[in-house]
């Protein structure tokens, strides 16, 4: 039956391809359809998912104890805790549960939900469960550490008086969305806390629940009958699986979709030029940079490093080849962010950048590799700064590899130069000051592996300021500690950070309401109207 | 004799000696080979292909990596300014990518033949020559090569290798040899067993010196056509793997990677894409064209 259906199903859509120019085609009007790459998406499970796409989809459809405003991250506010209060060691936050709020499974959100999904995500150990045992829990003590006191009352403790908005930006991420306990534990097996199960499915509170993800085909979200909040407008929301731009435009101009989330900078041009369609944008925290490996002898010099910085064409790069899809942002902290440094002090400056040469015994330039992800904007950019690198005789020969290849050689410390992108883990500026700024241990076999010390940049003073400022609890303190931190960065860092991220979505012009956040499960439809 | 002219010499009836014999036989081809008109015109694109590739610094207008300024010349459509063929998304002439291009085009065909023709010559001949266990084991072999889909079993080496137009160039010369190895050891075959081999072997001639003198040179025609019409084929599988990511690297100008990076502006700026797929078809199809006129020539079984 399945099987027939499919085909079924097949055979219109062919069909729909083939008469789309004569008969428009017109998405359902409870229905919202979104077109994106939804390959990266894993595990649905929030105690695992890391991915841009699945962070979304659990952003629409689990809840956390707190949130934010997507348009001002310094309004913190509480969704499943009521409030909360903070020790006065500054060791511990207590929240207090909203009562009378139920998850789609008609099951009511109450304090022990809360210790179970956070200790869950701790004991389960996946690639975002640092996000919660940076604050020294570990799956040994995590029982001890996040503990249930009354009837509503949850307490978080800490093995250091950290910034108490650190916690509560960390509890934002999707790690730190409350699953129904109740509901996974039925379906637990050997131990596993449901975690084979939730992998595919739901069990949360959110405005949409997650019906079915189909593998690179689609994820279907329906209204949840038993969200606590206001009922959103869409009885339902599907992504389908259309990774090229190029196709995205042609069925959002067919009608046939109502949001192109993966246009390039050409396909919005034209989006911009038609009626019938429309552009949101909002900056995301992604940071696009190039990190010097500091093994290689010729980027270790300080005037190498700081002529590098004078031969990216930013404004022209942002102008063109990635026209509305970045801006200019010359430190590690992305805009939003507390103490983000705004300062782009940096421009082409081919003879600036010569002298500095000439200064570190280089004068006719050398040659560098750069691995190069071989997607069409990475590349885009690699090319364009292989061009201003030539004019000061810096011979740059890229070395293009898939996503994997690329990361496993930066992470194992043998790139010359590496053209990235960063995305921050949660809205905190520990997030990135951690991974650019912090450097522990610069040896070969060290435990922690920041960014820093990929390009093994051994700056013990500068991860000691990065570390206290953690520990500011004062918030106008701590980003004068940030701005000061960023400024030094900025300029003797073997970092050349460029470009901030605006995520771009075009849609129908009838399509209100969508919200893009500065992180991806900010990404909000649930007051989508059309 | 004093006034002969120089085509009566070649064309004569009685030639004087060898040298005049040869240089005749290679002249009549040559007028038979003229008479095919679309013979000539691969002839004229793959001369043409060469000489662009010889003087591609002369003809090339810009610089082939470097180019413009992103703000102003970007996408500009074919005959704008100086632009024959437009401008690409990181400003630089297409014109200039493409002539250069031909000279990565034109060494992939190059080496690929100097690589494969002569071990696909070599195995054949030994096999055919030899014949028993030697010739059961090469063929199988060849077998085994013949069994995979060309393209396939080249991206498989690419892969193994690590992507770069080197590799490329030893990947398709890899797969591109059991042709020419099956073609030369069904001619061995035939002329193993003539009576100038025997004699050859009576005189106390080694088997190097038979195969390399005596049936190396009967099979070289048959195997030179094989090669000249499948110089289209290795043309397109060095452009797919370039399309696919797997060939040149960028920046290099390589044609297929040319047409993969052009093909997200498709819709709105075409040329990107189109104009190196044009050069693909018309380089093709030159050496088709003249693979086809050569095989007509060459091939006295074929001839009319």
């Amino acid at each position: 039956m399945l099987h027939s259906r499919r085909l079924l199903a097949a055979t219109v859509a062919a069909f729909t391809l083939f008469t789309a120019p004569a008969v428009r085609a017109e998405t359902p009007a409870d229905t919202l359809i979104q077109a994106w790459a939804i390959d990266d998406i894993i595990s649905l499970d929030p105690a695992e998912i890391f991915e841009f796409t699945a962070s979304e989809v659990a952003g629409n459809a689990y809840e956390g104890l707190i949130g934010y405003d997507p348009m001002d991250v310094t309004k913190i506010f509480g969704k499943v805790a009521e409030s909360w209060e903070v020790a006065e060691d500054g060791l511990s936050i207590s929240f207090k549960i909203r009562p009378g709020r139920t998850f789609a499974s008609g099951n009511e959100i109450t304090a022990e939900d809360v210790v179970f999904s956070l200790t869950r995500a701790v004991k389960l150990d996946k690639s975002p469960a640092f996000i919660l045992t940076q604050f020294g829990l570990t799956p040994e003590n995590a029982d001890q550490m996040v503990v249930q006191e009354g009837d509503d009352t949850v307490v978080f403790k800490m093995d250091k008086p950290y910034a108490p908005t650190l916690l509560l930006y960390c509890l934002t991420a999707t790690v730190g969305f409350v699953v129904d306990k109740k509901l996974v534990m039925e379906h637990e097996a050997n131990g596993d806390f449901g975690y084979e199960w939730l992998k595919t499915n739901y069990a949360g509170s959110g405005p949409f629940t997650i019906r079915e993800w189909r593998a690179n085909e689609a994820v279907v979200m329906e209204r949840n009958p038993n969200y606590s909040g206001d009922a959103p407008a869409m009885a339902r929301v599907i992504y389908r699986h259309i990774p090229e731009g190029a196709t995205q435009r042609l069925l959002l101009e067919q009608g046939d979709i109502d949001i192109a989330r993966s246009l390039t900078a050409e396909e919005l041009d034209a989006v911009r030029a038609n009626a019938d369609l429309k552009i949101q944008e909002g900056p995301k925290g992604s940071i696009y940079y190039l990190g010097l490996n500091q093994k290689n002898e010729n980027l270790a010099k300080p005037e190498v490093r700081q002529a590098m910085k004078y031969l990216v064409d930013y404004a022209a790069i942002a102008d063109t080849i990635m026209k509305g899809k970045v801006s200019v942002h010359q430190a590690f902290l992305p805009k939003g962010f507390l103490g983000a440094l705004e300062d782009t002090p940096f421009a082409l400056d081919v003879a600036k950048a010569k002298e500095l040469l000439a200064a570190a015994g280089l004068p006719d330039g050398f040659s560098v590799t750069m691995d190069t992800r071989n997607t069409p904007e990475i590349t885009g950019i690699a090319q364009a700064i292989q061009q201003t690198m030539a004019q000061a005789g810096v011979k740059m020969e890229l070395i293009p590899g898939d996503g994997q290849q690329t990361l496993t050689k930066y992470r194992a410390r043998n790139h010359d130069i590496y053209i990235g992108r960063w995305g921050p883990d949660y809205q905190d500026p520990h997030t990135n000051a951690d991974t650019f700024a912090r450097n522990p241990d610069n040896a070969d076999d060290a435990t922690s592996k920041p960014l820093a010390w990929r390009n093994a940049w051994d700056i013990p003073e500068m991860t000691a300021r990065a570390d206290a400022a953690v520990l500011e609890g004062d918030a106008a303190k701590r980003a004068e500690m940030y701005l000061a931190l960023q400024a030094e960065h900025q300029q003797t860092s073997p970092f050349v950070v460029m470009f901030q991220e605006i995520e771009v979505s075009a849609m129908r012009a009838n399509v209100n309401g969508f919200i893009v956040g500065p992180s991806f499960n900010d990404n909000s439809f649930a007051h989508v109207t059309k | 004799m004093t006034t002969i002219s120089r085509r009566d010499w070649l064309l004569t009836d009685r030639p004087a000696s060898r040298r005049q014999a040869r240089l005749g036989q290679i002249y009549r081809t040559w007028l038979t080979f003229r008479g095919n008109w679309l013979a000539m015109v691969g002839l004229a694109i793959v001369l043409a292909l060469i000489i662009v590739a010889l003087f591609a610094n002369v003809i090339a207008p810009y610089d082939p990596v470097i180019g413009g300024d992103l703000r102003t010349a970007r996408f500009l459509p074919p005959l704008t300014g100086n632009h024959l063929m437009g401008t690409d998304d990181l400003a630089r002439d297409i014109f200039s990518r493409i002539v250069h291009g031909s000279r990565l085009t034109l060494m992939v065909v190059v080496l690929v033949a100097v690589i494969a023709t002569p071990i696909g010559l070599l195995v054949g001949t030994s096999a055919g020559y030899f014949g028993g266990w030697t010739d059961t084991i090469l063929m199988r072999i060849t077998d085994i090569f013949l069994a995979f889909p060309r393209l396939i079993l080249a991206l498989a080496f690419v892969a193994a290798l690590g992507p770069g137009i080197e590799n490329a160039i030893i990947a398709i010369a890899i797969t591109s040899w059991p042709p020419y190895a099956r073609l030369a050891r069904a001619e061995t075959l035939t002329i193993r067993d003539s009576d100038y081999i025997n004699a050859a072997r009576l005189q106390g001639a080694s088997s190097a010196r038979i195969l390399w003198y005596h049936v190396t040179p009967l099979c070289l025609s048959s195997v030179i056509i094989r090669v000249t019409l499948d110089m289209a084929g290795i043309i397109l599988t060095a452009a797919g793997l370039g399309f696919l990511g797997l060939g040149a690297q960028p920046p290099q100008p390589e044609w297929g990677a040319m047409i993969a990076s052009g093909r997200r502006f498709l819709i709105d700026q075409w040329w990107v894409a189109t104009m190196p797929g044009i050069a693909i078809f018309v380089v093709s199809l030159g050496f088709n064209l003249l693979g086809d006129g050569l095989r007509d020539v060459l091939d006295p079984k074929a001839r009319k």
